[in-house]
């Protein structure tokens, strides 16, 4: 491996100063003990503040469920739509009608049209259909603009692909179903994946959509927070940004952590033409 | 997808609720979250078994949005800002109130009633009023504020911090030249672009948040505040000077109303005039250090409230006060002056 110079190195340490200091700052100060409503200074250690999220109404942490609930649904329902769209269409590829053009455009149009006009529309509409309770609203609505994440990535993926492989799959018995589930799903699915955390990111980060579906009560994460600017945001909401920043690092250690032992052990198994067998090495 | 089935069902099983005499014991609010404190609201679900839920809005431009496109049904009581109150008014989504139910109602400091959005006193209940004003360090300041004008003095080159609103900083501007806060005249306008442009250099911070942390720590030594932030400065500077600007002052009340279609009328008046005892109500105000509008509520302020410049303006001074009204379509003329003037 290439030796770094002292310069690569001086900004690297710049880089990751410049993205970690600020997240740094919200997890000491998650634990300030300065009751003002909006803390300039440090003035103590406590852990009240992680008490308070999981108390009732002046807590966060029912907020935060509810947008991990929404998240969770709209995600897990956009990749099914998403996937079986893109799928579908791609089958169609090179003998696509109109309408099929049409379709896709329809299926993007979400994430082009403006936010706030899309909210208010689906507001009109849950209070026409009479459709009450937050849960379902939110989840329809998010699923709505989810889609097109999923869809477009699964569908790019579909494009670089070599068509004769499920045609072999068919060619040698195979019925589509089978063909979906064995062939398909898993070339197709890290774009799977990707377009679902992109979806996720979407989902917990929107707040204009959500403002304007969600009917009566807690709303999620983001309305909560914003609507707090004008008594003064909590230091509860550092508490909770420190409990999410800790979650993702976790997952992200563990995830590469389950990558490394999955890599370890096809090595083993399925050695490559280039490894050397372990006797030569010597 | 048990879930789903479950709400669908949940879904059937309230609609004939609707048709019960009886109400369903629970106020929905739509309001800024924390703008009743949780001890006030925990103690009227206790009295009255009634359930306050809670439904935050971020901004008043979202709430108009929301409310007047239709979704205002769902809420027993909006919480909000006196023009935004008449916008509701003048389109016709508000219910009159019933004051037989509301016993209290006769606290209310009339100063703070009749006003321009609401003048038969039919639709809103006052909650909580302020008035920004201009707080200095004097130890740094090297002269006497008294009025809107000092902002510009050469003296105070990067050493203001304001609060972040173009109605409001375009306002003072208008002040200055002796005109007023709801001017809508294009002409007028065009020549307070002119006065405001050269304050940029006097100012350090834009934002509530921001300029309260650089007027409190001192990075900034003259603040031009909302009232609760200034009561905040207070509270940390005694020493501090509070200016009622000799110009004018702007000022504002929030207040509950009532939308057309809401499920739990009598609760909301039940909530509203638990707000309205003086004890309550002094509480409220003292927490959300805001201006109290309750007469009844004078005795059971505290002594530092009482001694606050900010939360105790004389009624001389509010007399000629104004409101921020609504302007109709000059709001995209103020925001165009006021970007010209922040992106110099």
């Amino acid at each position: 491996m290439k030796r770094h110079g002292a310069g690569s190195l001086v900004f690297l340490s710049l880089v990751l100063l410049f993205m970690y200091l600020p997240i740094f700052v919200v997890v000491i100060y998650s634990f300030n003990d300065n009751p003002s409503r909006i803390p300039t200074a440090f003035t103590g250690w406590t852990t009240q503040w992680y008490a308070q999220l999981f108390t009732g109404r002046g807590g966060y942490a029912d907020a935060l469920w509810l947008s991990l609930r929404v998240a969770l649904w709209s995600v897990a329902a956009s990749c099914v739509v998403g996937t079986l769209g893109a799928v579908g269409m791609a089958r169609k590829a090179g003998r696509a009608s109109k309408l099929d053009s049409v379709m896709e455009t329809g299926l993007t149009l979400p994430i082009m049209i403006p936010e706030i006009i899309l909210g208010l529309a689906f507001m009109v509409v849950f209070n026409a259909l009479g459709l009450r309770g937050n849960d379902l609203r939110l989840v329809l609505a998010h699923t709505t603009f989810c889609i097109p994440y999923v869809f477009l990535n699964v569908k790019s993926r579909l494009v670089g692909m070599d068509a004769s492989v499920f045609d072999a799959a068919r060619d040698l018995g195979a019925s589509p179903a089978r063909v979906l589930r064995d062939i398909t799903l898993p070339l197709i699915s890290p774009a799977i994946f990707s377009g679902a955390f992109l979806a996720l990111a979407m989902s917990l980060d929107d707040f204009v959509i959500s403002f304007f579906v969600y009917g009566v009560g807690e709303g999620t994460l983001p309305i909560k927070i914003y609507s707090s600017v004008k008594v003064g945001v909590s230091t509860q909401v550092n508490a909770l940004c420190t409990l999410i920043i800790a979650a993702v690092f976790t997952i992200a250690a563990l995830s590469r952590y389950a990558g490394a032992l999955r890599r370890a052990r096809q090595r083993r198994l399925n050695p490559g033409p280039n490894a050397v067998p372990a006797a030569a090495r010597h | 997808m048990k879930k789903w089935i479950a709400m669908v069902m949940c879904l059937l099983l309230a609609l004939p609720l609707g048709a019960v005499a009886e109400e369903e014991k629970v106020v929905n609010i739509l309001s800024w979250v924390g703008y009743i404190d949780d001890i006030t609201l925990a103690a009227f679900e206790q009295e009255t078994g009634i359930k306050v839920v809670w439904s935050p809005m971020d901004s008043i431009d979202n709430m108009l949005l929301k409310v007047t496109q239709g979704g205002g049904a769902e809420y027993d009581l909006i919480l909000s800002s006196d023009y935004s109150l008449d916008i509701l008014r003048k389109a016709g989504l508000l219910q009159k109130l019933d004051k037989e139910k509301l016993t209290n109602y006769d606290n209310l400091n009339p100063r703070f009633l009749s006003q321009t959005y609401d003048p038969d006193n039919e639709y809103v209940i006052p909650y909580v009023a302020g008035s920004p004003l201009i707080i200095y360090d004097p130890q740094k300041v090297p002269f006497e504020i008294t009025g809107y004008a000092d902002l510009w003095n050469e003296a105070l080159v990067d050493s203001v911090a304001v609060m972040d609103n173009s109605r409001i900083i375009c306002g003072i501007a208008l002040k200055t030249m002796g005109k007023s806060f709801n001017e809508t005249d294009p002409e007028v306008l065009a020549q307070m672009q002119e006065v405001l442009m050269p304050l940029y250099q006097n100012i350090r911070t834009f934002g509530d948040i921001e300029s309260y942390t650089a007027v409190t720590t001192g990075e900034a030594s003259v603040g031009f505040l909302f009232t609760s932030h200034l009561y905040m400065v207070q509270m940390d500077h005694p020493e501090f000077k509070v200016v009622y600007p000799k110009e004018g002052l702007g000022y504002g009340i929030d207040g509950f109303v009532i939308p057309q279609g809401a499920a739990h009328p009598d609760n909301a008046h039940t909530l509203l005039n638990y707000l309205m005892r003086p004890e309550v109500a002094a509480h409220n105000a003292e927490t959300q250090y805001y201006m109290n509008v309750n007469s009844a509520a004078a005795d059971y302020l505290s002594a530092i409230y009482l001694d606050s410049e900010v939360l105790n303006i004389p009624a001389e001074t509010l007399e000629d006060a104004e409101f921020i009204e609504d302007v109709g379509e000059t709001t995209d003329l103020y925001n165009q002056i006021y970007t010209a003037f922040k992106n110099q």
